[in-house]
């Protein structure tokens, strides 16, 4: 026996130290105290106002004690249930699920090699794909569903296209609070009724305040709707450092905090215990470009150092990663993807979305789906760490075989090297065997897989009845915008 | 008193903000001509910004402090100026569509065109149709701006297209449009007269509609 032994059981990764983080809170609760933040909406400037806030205007100012009461009050851990039934996504510190991000209006088209506007028939499909690949946990849409009838009720018929080819758990946006209400009620209907949708949440509701500390009426709609209701939700600040934030990490982690807490407390003062989820998708404005990046190195890190700070708070995370400014599926995208989804694993954030995303954050390729499974399957290798008890230690072994031996046909090679990461799409022949298999690039392989998995890919479908029952929702909603 | 025309160049090129104000009103009272002052002052100094922006010398943070420098010097400028002398440096109304509330890219393209000498009147996200309309009224822009950042919003451009002939000030004014979902072909297709891809190409892209205007 030993004693005062620690072992890794995965690898370690922090950016902030516990006093970095300390900084950065304080500083956070003094930008409420001092600066606070704007509020475009009736009720929740009616629920400051009856609280120890101050409210001038629209302009909201909270005393720390306020956000120090609502912060006992959000779950540690949240479990959502897909439409498979499967309590599949248990969202609780350093446990780490990968899945799309949403709403892109363009489409790379893989027939034409051209760029055109979402349908739902390409929500479907990425449905299809997330279904099919066992390293995305959760889908959203990946592409918006641009050809709905009406713009008012896109996110119901989003819905219907992402739940018709995948079964798994969905973070869902909406168009307002009405819309929110409708994805809810459909979202019931699937787990059967409100309380089993509160135990089994199907869905994590996204909303964002505008960065620096705006809150407009519709985001607040939806989150007073989700805290009233108990919907999962994340209130995720996009600031763009040096442009929506100040141009140093450290500021923006400040005010992208601050918005965050200030959504904390005004959560707290309509319905205290909603499960609330903290996020954020903190990254620079391109100074040559003026374009929001998705595949900078500082989001990586700023995204890191976040989740840092949502596991100090005891908060979720919902953080970044998989996604790229690059125009296409190329040498650029597959670098950023890489590195982001990388450091957002190992920062171990609870829902990472934006798997795939190209052309920052506007352009939906289902090929860049693919890839990032197998980017994934690399990542989440890493993270494993090494195991270093007596039977991986292998000192028996290396006895037996002695010096000058082999290790290829051992019983503890046909053991364990199933551990290893067993590549699908990476290509590691010797050059007369690539050539001989047609020279194909690692593109050729993702489009080849691609076209394999919407071919023969077959999901479970929604059951007949359900499915009428959602399409009356939808319908309703229709019919109301006319 | 005297002015130098190099040094308000030489600021502005800095990006020195307040310091360039005080050179523009130093020039004033020694009885520059504000023409002058524009011409040989000012502008060769955007020119070379503009320049060195194109050539990847200089980056958004400096542009747009020189932007904000060009801004302020006009501000005291243009009200001296007759509308000959002005020249190519007109009015732009910008805002960001009804529903939609993306901030700050059309911000960007209004600050590059304070730049480019204009003076720019920014009406806000989420504005109603009728504000473009009556924006377009009262200020008699030359270009009005249009920002739309969601599939769901970008129909509104065209609306107000639509209004602006409805009102009967639509040959009067020049439309851009802009934003992440919007696409050259989108904006010929509701009838906008200028497509700018960003801040910078959208000021290029005016000065050459003007340019080709004129002759
Ligand atoms: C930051 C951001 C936000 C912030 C905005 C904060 C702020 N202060 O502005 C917040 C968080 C509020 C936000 C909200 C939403 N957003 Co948003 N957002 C973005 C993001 C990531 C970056 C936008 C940005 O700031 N870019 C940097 C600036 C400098 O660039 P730009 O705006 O494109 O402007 C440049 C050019 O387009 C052009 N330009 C712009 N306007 C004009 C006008 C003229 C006249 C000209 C000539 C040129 C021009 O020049 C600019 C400067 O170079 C984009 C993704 C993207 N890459 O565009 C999504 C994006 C635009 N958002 C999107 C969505 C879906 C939303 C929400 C609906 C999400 C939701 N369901 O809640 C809400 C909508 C709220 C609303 N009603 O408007 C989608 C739109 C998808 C679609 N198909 O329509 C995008 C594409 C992301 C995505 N795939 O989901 N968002």
């Amino acid at each position: 026996m030993k004693i005062n032994q620690t072992v890794n059981n995965s690898t370690q990764f922090k950016v902030l130290s516990e006093n970095q983080i300390e900084e950065i809170f304080y500083s956070a609760l003094e930008v409420l105290e001092r600066t606070g933040g704007v509020i475009y909406h009736e009720e929740a400037l009616e629920l400051f106002k009856n609280s120890h806030a101050i409210v001038e205007g629209n302009r909201v100012r909270i005393p720390t004690t306020m956000v120090e009461e609502a912060l006992n009050f959000y779950p540690r851990k949240i479990t959502l249930k897909g439409r498979n039934g499967k309590r599949s996504l248990h969202l609780q510190k350093d446990t780490v699920a990968f899945g799309t991000g949403s709403d892109l209006p363009f489409t790379y088209d893989r027939k034409s090699g051209e760029r055109r506007r979402t349908s739902y028939n390409d929500v479907t499909n990425a449905a299809k794909l997330v279904d099919a690949l066992d390293n995305y946990d959760f889908f959203m849409s990946h592409g918006i569903v641009g050809d709905a009838p009406n713009p008012q009720t896109y996110d119901r018929h989003q819905f219907m296209a992402m739940l018709e080819n995948c079964t798994k758990p969905m973070v869902l946006t909406s168009v307002d609070g009405e819309g929110l209400e409708d994805l809810w009620k459909m979202g019931c209907m699937i787990q059967g009724g409100e309380d089993e949708f509160r135990l089994n949440p199907s869905f994590v509701a996204y909303i964002e305040p505008i960065s620096p500390l705006k809150n407009d009426r519709t985001a607040v709609e939806k989150l007073l709707f989700a805290a009233e209701k108990k919907i999962p939700a994340m209130y995720t600040p996009c600031p763009s450092s040096g442009a929506t934030a100040p141009a140093t990490i450290a500021g923006m982690l400040v005010q992208s905090l601050a918005e965050t807490l200030l959504a904390t407390v005004m959560c707290h003062l309509k319905n205290p215990g909603m499960p609330l989820i903290m996020g954020g998708v903190t990254t620079v404005l391109d100074m040559k470009q003026s374009s929001y990046s998705y595949g900078a190195p500082e989001l990586s890190l700023a995204s890191a150092a976040n989740t840092d700070i949502s596991k100090w708070l005891n908060l979720l995370m919902f953080s970044t990663g998989g996604c790229s400014d690059s125009k296409i599926l190329d040498e650029q995208a597959a670098a950023e993807q890489m590195m982001n989804l990388f450091y957002s694993y190992l920062s171990g954030a609870n829902l990472i979305h934006d798997v795939g995303y190209i052309d920052h954050g506007t352009n939906a390729s289902l090929e860049s789906l693919v890839l990032n499974q197998e980017m994934m399957g690399m990542v989440k290798q890493f993270g494993k760490g090494i195991n270093t008890d007596d039977e991986h230690l292998a000192l028996d072994l290396i006895e037996k075989q002695g010096p000058g031996g082999e290790y290829v046909t051992t019983d503890h090679t046909f053991e364990h090297w199933k551990e290893w990461f067993l590549p699908k799409l990476q290509d590691r022949s010797d050059y007369e065997t690539w050539v001989k298999n047609g020279s194909k690039t690692m593109g050729d392989r993702v489009k080849e897989r691609t076209q394999h998995l919407l071919d023969n890919y077959k999901p479970e479908p929604l059951e007949e009845g359900l499915k009428k029952e959602l399409w009356k929702v939808v319908e309703d909603a229709d019919k109301r915008h006319a | 008193m005297s002015y130098d025309l190099g040094k308000i160049t030489e600021t502005l090129i800095q990006g020195k903000v307040d310091r360039l104000t005080e050179l523009t009103q130093e020039a004033i009272d020694s009885n520059a001509e504000p023409a002058k002052i524009l011409n040989e002052g000012l502008l060769p100094g955007m020119d070379n910004v503009g320049e060195k922006w194109k050539n990847g010398e200089m980056f958004m943070p400096e542009v747009l402090r020189c932007a904000k420098a060009m801004s302020k010097s006009m501000d005291i400028l243009r009200p001296r100026l007759t509308e000959g002398e002005l020249g190519s440096a007109g009015t732009l109304v910008i805002g960001t569509v009804a529903g939609d509330l993306h901030d700050i890219g059309k911000d960007l393209v209004g600050m590059m065109f304070e730049g480019a000498g204009y003076k720019v009147i920014n009406i806000g996200i989420d504005q109603p149709n009728e504000n473009f309309v009556n924006a377009a009224i009262e200020h008699k822009p030359d270009v009005l701006g249009m920002s739309a950042l969601l599939t769901t919003t970008m129909p509104r451009m065209g609306e107000v297209v639509n209004s602006l002939k409805e009102a009967g000030i639509r040959d009067q004014i020049t439309v851009m449009v802009g934003g992440a979902p919007v696409t050259e072909e989108y904006a010929q297709e509701i009838g906008a007269d200028l497509y700018g891809a960003n801040a910078s190409t959208a000021v290029d892209v005016t000065r050459e509609y003007f340019a080709k205007a004129k002759n």
